[in-house]
């Protein structure tokens, strides 16, 4: 939609030179001194870099204690599941979901600020899900309530 | 939109039932004041649903005298099982409502997903069952 309407919007402007006058048009000066809009972030892009900054805040918990692993691990794979599903509705690259094995421990994760992350985080998705289109409203109600479960998970 | 609230309703009375069963093969005083406020939780929001299908002049099936469980419950460990199995299910009606609501009526339906959610992800770590949570809660399937 947004590009047919700036094709739409440049072969306008292409007329207009051209009635105006056409050596203008021969050197393309008036298309290449457009500048192109910066494009618009997707709204839910917040939401991706969040799924995937709570992944990585788990993977350097479990490096840090690593007796956390069997309770936070699933938690980090359900952000990773976020990340991915977002990226494909986005229609942004896939990021790279993997666990970072390499980040750096004791950034002073504990399952307490983990919590209030997940807690803050869900905030962010319920304010993404009321102002998604029908279509991305289920996607963002659940990723919503799944950070609510995560920060009951980690009573 | 109807079909929606309709499908939640069937949900949340199918839900108040289990409860029903679900308390008789509890013993533990906690586990059992538990179900009974998840029972209370779901009248109140079967009755909500009740009058919202009455304002907007629906006509919904008759609720069933008795419901098929999924499963037979016949101790603590089966009625844990059928406690997350009964949020799951209501998890999925009230994510239905979604893209058919906004606003308050959306935020509304995303709460009680939520809430329905977090008793499943309460059930699980009394039954001792892992992980305790999935990833998109509510999705079918």
């Amino acid at each position: 939609m947004v590009l047919t309407g700036r094709v739409l919007s440049t072969s306008r402007r292409l007329l207009l030179g051209a009635a105006l006058s056409s050596a203008a048009l021969a050197g393309c000066g008036l298309l290449d001194s457009d500048p192109e809009p910066e494009p618009q972030p997707d709204p839910l892009q917040p939401l991706l870099n969040e799924a995937l900054a709570l992944a990585a805040a788990y993977d350097r918990a479990i490096l840090a204690d690593a007796s956390l692993a069997a309770r936070l691990t699933p938690l980090a794979d359900d952000h990773r599941a976020h990340a991915a599903e977002l990226s494909r509705v986005i229609g942004t690259a896939a990021p790279s979901v993997a666990p970072s094995s390499s980040a750096p421990a004791g950034a002073g994760e504990t399952t307490a600020t983990l919590r209030k992350a997940e807690q803050a985080a869900q905030r962010t998705a319920v304010a993404a899900c009321k102002a998604a289109t029908p279509e991305r409203a289920g996607l963002t109600g659940s990723i919503a309530a799944c950070r609510a479960t995560h920060a009951e998970a980690l009573r | 939109m109807t079909e929606q609230l309709a499908a939640a309703l069937a949900a949340e009375e199918a839900a108040i039932y289990a409860y029903g069963v679900i308390g008789v093969h509890l013993k533990d005083a906690d586990e059992v004041s538990r179900a009974r406020a998840c029972e209370l939780e779901h009248r109140r929001r079967r009755d909500e649903l009740v009058d919202r299908l009455d304002r907007i002049q629906a006509s919904t099936a008759p609720a069933p005298p008795a419901y098929q469980l999924p499963f037979e419950v016949t101790d603590r460990e089966s009625a844990l099982k059928l406690a997350v199995h009964v949020e799951d299910g209501v998890a999925q009606t009230w994510r239905a409502l979604l893209p058919v609501t906004e606003g308050a009526d959306r935020v509304d339906s995303l709460s009680y997903l939520t809430d329905s959610a977090v008793r499943a992800t309460r059930w699980r770590r009394i039954a001792e069952v892992t992980p305790l949570t999935m990833p998109f809660p509510g999705r079918p399937g």
